[in-house]
């Protein structure tokens, strides 16, 4: 973990960061590139803080992270929004799914720099402000799609990235695109009945 | 209604909706390794990579010299400290900081503590450690075990049951079946990982992590660190799935407490789930060998069980599942051996139904293998040698509601449409297998206390120092509140999780729903019975109608008149704001010491088939129908039916849940759980859970709860049987039932995998 600069002489910070010009690298920056915000100002040293903005649940924020700070321990330890959890800190369990830019993607596997200017929803941004439940929340609910809870804010936004990718259409689908979200006690019947119910209305919202 | 909210049938609360629902639907529900603690330092583990030996140098210089290092705990660091005992409340004697044995791989041997979560992890990579190294022992198969006698060694197994002549009968049998059956090792893996947090203030100390025994960690803690127990707060409100795993502590709570002190400032240490396999504990590997013998006319004349269990060096874990399997059916003679093998490896523990998933599992695939042997029906096999008592103790059963479950399960599942020919059921490329087999969970309480407050404008809470794992006993224990309280659930709130709070027992061996609810219950008894007085007294509302037939309902205290009194008003005649009453229950048979052993965190555990009347054991019969396919042999299950009995049934919504979990770790159980262990090194290979695998949703389809009505006042005053570990006990075998009628094949050894299926 120490050693900044990989063998090919590019350093990590330049993958992450987007700002090399080798016409090489040019596939993997492609989706960085085209994002309108500028770029967070960096340390050419892993350890020491970077710059990030994003926003989080509609409201902007400004942090200093370290460059290995995953998007999920941001959340969580950096702006206190615990809600998102870790179950694994390897992308295998799905417990940290949040929407970025509306499409779910595993916080743990995110580092933090890579949301800059990016739109994170997370599982305390889902309902409203007077306190009414988002349809897919209410549909956990009312199918008892949880024992424990952990689990549960990633299988919601999982579950609302599964409708919003048009992969709900069945419940055969939605046990497919819904098998990236573990959940050891087991409530998987009541997670599709949730997201059958939710279905049309998370199309709506 | 949907399918989560199953209609009550008698003896049967309605599908309340869970108490903390819009918590955990919204991210509020905040688990132990959720709670803001301000300045709080991180703490990362490093373990050991040899299994066995000892460190002779660790070296740290690397680590420490990490910008943002704070501390390093590890040997010599916890001289002072008590070493943990294995135990109900301790996971294992193995202290790992106070001497450098290495008992298991993957056993700690430093604590990083750093300013970031990304230092500590960077420091904790960077320690190695020279090792003076021995061969270890990874299990059976291995050299240099040392395998002794299970019964005696530990509480599980007083003694190995057995009845009448065996050598006898079995010589004698008609028919016999002679055969090994074996379950691999398995880790809980809830989806929360383990954590600590420890902050310290002036000499007391609070720890945040998720726990099924926050009165007995306290205790052990204190007993740990010399600290007075009153000084030492444990708090779990919401647990991330447990399934055993949180019950026993491990040695890492007093590592972080001691690293919280020497900084003085908080210390979080969530642990890495490759790590969790090697410090948490797991389920033991076991192997068994059942033979049976029956008659022509299918009664069982023999059973004899031997059992074989791999646990840790120092501790002796024992599994011994022989209790129950020795007492399930109408045998004619008993004889039943349980041995331990110790090997390097780390101490096994409690998981879900941990003697009867493995035990049950082989003496089930005996059931079937029997049934086929005598050409008899499964379900009718079972009915045949059903008994009228248990062949032990010769004790009657409190209840026993099996056969009725058969019935219903076999009804609903359409059993009478299975073809019992092997291989005879096909759909195109699917090769179709139906199979069965009976789950049974001992049925146990714990003394409990709880505290019930009831204000005027008619609010009620409810506190108990139980612990909410998933199974909804917070809903439940409101639910009894609001009922006997005639209050309506929006206007309940429950308290858990808490060791301030009035002790309960440790979350485990399904005893929670019976011990709290039975407390609740004492405690609103008492609450009532001041009301009512109040309401009837001199200036109570209902002054002269005498209190013989009181009841509480919607608000209210009524009469048997019909004439009724609102709370409010009968508060103001007793001129009091609240009545609050704090209830110890000790169940029946209580030794004089029971509570005050409560409160010690080691509270009696009554019931099974340690009472004097009777014994006392839920049941339940699963149906299973797997498709395998003839050319790849995947084996997948479009759908399983459980019917269970288990007496009272406070809430039919979440007990169909954690019955339908079971079933679901039962299919687990059967096709995906194993760890993996590399013989040459006692490593676990397959620490994660991208190779530890378990059931995802796109492996499971139909899954039907029946919920058998049953009444039973014997078990407990709330005549609540425990069903959160029934669930899981026999899925695995009626799976390799229907493996077999599908196939030919019987596949003893779990997991049944494409591989044993292939030829």
């Amino acid at each position: 973990m120490s050693d900044a600069k990989n063998h090919s002489g590019l350093s990590r910070r330049m993958f992450m960061t987007g700002t090399v010009s080798a016409a090489a690298a040019a596939p993997l920056l492609a989706k960085s590139t085209e994002a309108a915000e500028p770029s967070p100002a960096r340390s050419a040293e892993p350890r020491e803080l970077s710059a990030v903005s994003m926003r989080i649940n509609r409201q902007a924020y400004n942090l200093a992270l370290d460059n290995r700070t995953s998007l999920l321990d941001a959340l969580r330890d950096h702006i206190g929004l615990t809600g998102t959890k870790k179950g694994c800190d390897h992308g295998q369990c799905g417990a940290c799914t949040v929407l970025v830019d509306g499409k779910r993607v595993l916080s743990c596997l995110t580092f933090a720099v890579m949301a800059q200017g990016r739109e994170i929803t997370t599982i305390e941004g889902l309902a409203s402000k007077d306190g009414g439940l988002h349809p897919m929340q209410q549909a956990f609910i009312d199918h008892d799609a949880f024992q424990c809870g952990y689990c549960t804010p990633g299988q919601i936004m999982s579950a609302i990235g599964c409708v919003n990718e048009g992969h709900a259409g069945s419940q055969d689908s939605i046990r497919e695109y819904m098998s990236g979200n573990l959940c050891r006690c087991a409530a998987y019947p009541n997670i599709v009945d949730a997201i059958v119910q939710a279905r049309d209305e998370t199309r709506k919202v | 209604m949907n399918q989560a909210a199953p209609t009550p049938k008698d003896n049967q609360g309605d599908p309340v909706v869970r108490i903390d629902g819009r918590l955990k639907v919204t991210g509020q529900a905040s688990y132990p390794a959720d709670i803001a603690t301000a300045n709080v330092a991180y703490g990362v583990l490093a373990t050991s990579t040899i299994a066995r030996g000892k460190v002779s140098k660790l070296n740290i210089e690397d680590a420490k010299a990490v910008t943002g290092v704070l501390d390093i705990v590890t040997y010599g660091d916890m001289d002072n400290i008590g070493k943990p005992k294995f135990g109900n409340t301790s996971a294992s004697s193995i202290a790992p900081l106070h001497d450098r044995t290495i008992f298991h791989d993957g056993q700690i041997v430093a604590l990083v503590v750093a300013e970031t979560f990304e230092a500590a992890e960077e420091a904790a990579m960077l320690i190695h450690a020279d090792y003076e190294d021995e061969q270890p022992s990874a299990g059976f198969e291995s050299k240099g075990t040392k395998t002794e006698a299970a019964a005696g060694k530990n509480p599980m197994l007083k003694e190995d049951p057995k009845a009448g002549d065996f050598d006898a009968a079995w010589a004698n049998a008609a028919v016999k079946i002679d055969e090994k059956y074996s379950t691999p090792t398995q880790h809980h893996n809830p989806i929360e990982l383990f954590s600590t947090t420890a902050i310290w203030q002036g000499d007391q100390l609070t720890i945040h992590e998720p726990s099924q025994n926050v009165t007995g960690w306290k205790v052990e803690l204190a007993r740990q660190l010399k600290l007075d127990p009153a000084n030492v707060r444990i708090i779990s409100p919401y647990i991330g799935g447990a399934f055993g795993s949180k019950g026993p502590m491990t040695a890492r709570t007093a590592i972080v407490a001691v690293a919280a002190r020497r900084i003085g400032r908080p210390v979080r240490c969530v642990v890495s789930r490759m790590q969790a396999f090697g410090t948490q504990t797991y389920r033991a590997e076991t192997r068994h060998r059942i033979r049976m013998g029956a008659g022509k006319d299918g009664r069982i004349t023999a059973f004899g069980h031997e059992g074989w269990e791999v646990t840790s060096r120092p501790d002796p874990y024992v599994v011994g599942g022989t209790s129950a399997t020795a007492r399930m059916y109408d045998y004619g003679s008993v004889l039943t051996h349980v041995s331990i093998v110790h090997a390097d490896r780390n101490t096994p523990g409690y998981m879900r139904s941990p003697p009867e998933t493995p035990y049950v599992y082989a003496l089930e695939n005996a059931m079937d293998e029997m049934a086929a042997a005598l050409g008899m029906d499964p379900v009718e096999f079972r009915r045949i040698n059903e008994p009228a008592k248990e062949v032990i103790g010769g004790k009657p059963f409190s209840s026993r509601s099996l056969i009725k479950c058969y019935d219903e399960a076999a009804d609903a599942f359409g059993w009478s449409k299975r073809d019992a020919k092997v291989g005879s059921m096909r759909e195109g490329d699917w090769l179709i297998g139906m199979g069965c087999a009976t789950a049974i969970y001992p049925t146990a309480v714990a003394p409990c206390a709880a505290r019930v407050r009831l204000t005027s404008d008619g609010d009620v809470r409810v506190q108990c120092g139980s612990h909410e794992i998933g199974t909804g006993v917070r809903t439940i224990a409101g639910q009894m509140a609001a009922e006997l309280l005639g209050i309506a659930m929006e206007k309940v709130s429950v308290e858990m999780g808490d060791s301030a709070l009035p002790p309960a027992p440790v979350s485990g061996g399904s005893i929670s729903t019976a011990s709290v609810c039975s407390a609740v219950m004492q405690a609103c008894e008492t609450v009532r019975q001041k009301l009512f007085a109040g309401a009837v007294g001199k200036d109570g509302p209902l002054s002269g109608s005498g209190n013989a037939k009181l009841d509480m309902a919607d608000g209210k205290v009524g009469a048997e008149t019909g004439k009724s009194a609102k709370l409010a008003d009968v508060f103001k005649a007793m001129q009091v704001g609240a009545i609050e009453e704090y209830a110890e229950f000790a169940p029946k048979g209580s030794s004089p010491e029971a509570l005050k052993k409560l409160y010690a965190g080691q509270p009696e555990f009554h019931g099974g088939e340690g009472d004097e009347d009777s014994v006392k054991y839920a049941f339940g019969a699963e149906f299973v129908e797997v498709r395998i396919n003839s050319y790849t042999r995947e084996v997948r299950v479009p759908r399983i039916v459980g019917a269970f009995a288990a007496g009272r049934i406070m809430n039919t919504r979440t007990a169909r849940s954690q019955l339908m979990g079971g079933m679901i770790w039962g299919i687990g159980q059967a096709l995906h759980e194993a760890t993996e262990i590399d013989q040459r090194h006692a490593r676990y290979v397959n620490r994660d859970l991208q190779d530890y695998i378990v059931p995802v949703n796109a492996d499971i389809k139909q899954v039907d709860v029946i919920l058998v009505p049953e009444v039973d006042r014997e078990v407990n005053p709330a005549g609540v049987k425990g069903l959160g570990e029934l669930g899981n006990v026999g899925t695995a075998a009626a799976v390799a039932s229907a493996v077999y009628h599908a196939t030919g094949k019987r596949i003893r050894d779990l997991p049944i995998r494409i591989e044993n299926l292939l030829a």
